[in-house]
């Protein structure tokens, strides 16, 4: 007798959820699939060309090509750093310290404020021919470079800002490192291993779990980063497409000249490299993940 | 051996806290030169003014057609409104798949997990068709109305995660008493999950008061305009001629964020550290 009302219950409480999966999510992600196929420019109706924009994105359009180098470059750089980063400060201060939850706090703090216009600005500043940095350097003699504006360096200065958020990661690794079993350290210490050893051959083993979710999870945000090179080039994905992030054309394309069906190839390709990329990852975590039994 | 790791921590207080000065120092140095004249910017890397003066302030405040107020009133309708839709909608769906019984439950559950793989570009271009066409472009549904359909499926899923541990004799009891599902969930498990709540509430107010691109793609009327792109505006309008303006309101626009971070610095370490949120 109580079952039924429970029944409607149930999809009374889910029914927000539901109308936005069928109507912001499945449904628009259909659409753009179809789209996809289309050329549509708000205006006049989707018309139908087949692979049309697939094939010009993979084989004629040398923007997409220089997106993805741009993309690719910043995902391979600032991940590792970021990550490299992330682990060296945890260990530090995993050591037991006095002032952790301070030093945690202040190191988390860009984490937080970096998605923001504010410190993307702030960067253009600081990476400019006359800002902080160099004004920085000029102490020491070096003439520094005009980071943003220069077509070889701009890509390095949002590698730098990501890096700067490693706070994060950060957090996660030390609530790793704190679960980790103290009687293997002792044992090992016992045995005359030293930190180096115990370091390569106990904690990065037994880490490898929270590694790769840090991994994954950073992966996928360098793909989809856009603000910052959006603020930092104006818009452009400048200095002569140096910055030009895979979204960042995907909204030029979109909302600059309205190629939505274009637009649309392009999103769902992205989707596809990302979801190759988490699943090689899943694949490659069996032989390098340790999950304890 | 007791000297040695006094000595061992000396080292690493210094090299943190030489971390710590490096890193923060950019973000101090722009807060001194918010107070700076345009000429001292480019030449002075001091955190203190050589003469403080904060005329920076109102002439960033009225640089634009619109003054700042405006930004700050729409960010903070957007930001507060956002956070009211995701506690109710995602506590509702969280709710839901793990305490009523119903058909299709564990495909609910399922299909909420897949979306959160779904990157938003894929959602963007059918979705902003579908606003303009509802002709919600420039006004802040197409950013609120979302968060009160449970479309931030993270949520839901910390939430879930939340619920399963209240233990299920609390509500098992009350369902024996006659009470009503709609009762469990007000009188018994959002009582029960305050600090999750606030979880939810404090990261969803960061991330739409700092969302940058869901803005750029709504809001073209500036009087529309939410700080992020009332700040960006201000870049682009003042060129790079006005820095010293342009701080001010760039550290304004920090300044809720910092003072959430201040307040519930516990909150959010523990958020990050027990999901890998941001």
């Amino acid at each position: 007798m109580a079952r039924r009302p429970l029944l409607h219950a149930g999809h009374a409480f889910l029914l927000p959820w539901f109308v936005g999966f069928f109507g912001l999510t499945l449904g628009p992600a259909l659409a753009s699939l179809y789209l996809s196929f289309t050329n549509y420019d708000l205006i006049q109706a989707p018309g139908w060309v087949g692979l049309a924009n697939y094939v010009r994105i993979l084989t004629a359009d040398a923007k997409v090509a220089e997106s993805v180098r741009v993309t690719l470059l910043y995902v391979v750089l600032s991940v590792p750093f970021k990550l490299g980063f992330a682990l060296a400060v945890a260990m530090l201060l995993n050591q037991g310290m006095r002032g952790l939850p301070l030093y945690r706090a202040l190191f988390y703090l860009p984490s937080l404020l970096g998605a923001s216009v504010a410190i993307a600005t702030l960067w253009r500043q600081v990476f400019s021919g006359d800002g902080l940095l160099n004004r920085v350097l000029l102490i020491f003699g070096i003439h520094g470079a005009s980071w943003v504006s220069d077509p070889d360096t701009a890509i390095y200065t949002l590698v730098a800002l990501s890096v700067w958020q490693f706070g994060s990661p950060m957090i996660i690794f030390l609530a790793g490192l704190r679960q980790l079993p103290r009687d293997i350290y002792e044992a090992a210490a016992l045995d005359g291993a030293t930190a180096w050893y115990q370091f390569w051959h106990i904690t990065i083993p037994l880490l490898t779990p929270v590694i790769f979710f840090n991994l994954v999870v950073q992966t996928i945000d360098a793909f989809k980063a856009f603000t910052p090179a959006f603020i930092i080039s104006g818009g452009t994905g400048g200095p002569i497409n140096a910055t030009l992030f895979y979204t960042l054309y995907l909204y030029q394309e979109a909302f600059g000249y309205l190629r939505m069906g274009y637009a649309a190839a392009l999103a769902w390709l992205l989707v596809l490299a990302i979801a190759a990329v988490t699943a090689l990852a899943f694949l490659s975590s069996r032989r390098w993940v340790h999950y304890e039994t | 051996m007791i000297i040695m790791r006094h000595h061992k921590s000396i080292l690493s207080h210094a090299l943190l806290g030489a971390a710590s000065l490096v890193m923060l120092y950019p973000l101090l140095w722009m807060l001194a030169s918010s107070f700076r004249p345009n000429a001292e910017i480019f030449t002075s890397i001091s955190l203190i003014p050589a003469h403080p003066d904060g005329s920076a302030y109102p002439r960033g405040w009225t640089g634009l057609q619109v003054p700042f107020g405006r930004f700050f009133w729409n960010s903070a309708v957007i930001a507060l409104l956002s956070v009211a839709g995701n506690v109710i909608s995602c506590s509702l769906a969280a709710f839901a798949v793990t305490r009523l019984h119903f058909r299709g439950r564990d495909l609910c559950f399922a299909l909420m997990l897949g979306t959160m793989m779904i990157p938003y570009q894929v959602t963007l271009i059918p979705q902003y068709i579908l606003f303009l066409n509802l002709d919600w472009v420039n006004t802040i549904l197409p950013l609120v109305v979302p968060k009160f359909l449970a479309a931030d499926a993270f949520f839901i899923f910390l939430l879930a995660q939340f619920f399963r541990g209240i233990p299920r004799e609390l509500d098992e009891a009350a369902v024996m008493d006659g009470c009503p599902p709609w009762r469990i969930y007000w009188n018994i498990m959002l009582p029960l999950s305050l600090p999750v709540l606030g979880t939810v509430a404090i990261f969803t107010f960061i991330f739409t008061w700092d969302d940058f691109f869901g803005p750029l793609v709504y809001l073209t009327d500036i009087e529309a305009f939410t700080v992020q792109l009332g700040l960006r505006g201000f870049l682009d309008s003042s060129g790079t001629s006005d820095w010293s303006a342009m701080f001010a309101m760039a550290s304004l626009t920090l300044a809720p964020v910092l003072i959430l971070f201040v307040l519930f610095q516990r909150t959010l370490i523990q958020g990050i550290a027990t999901t890998g949120l941001k």
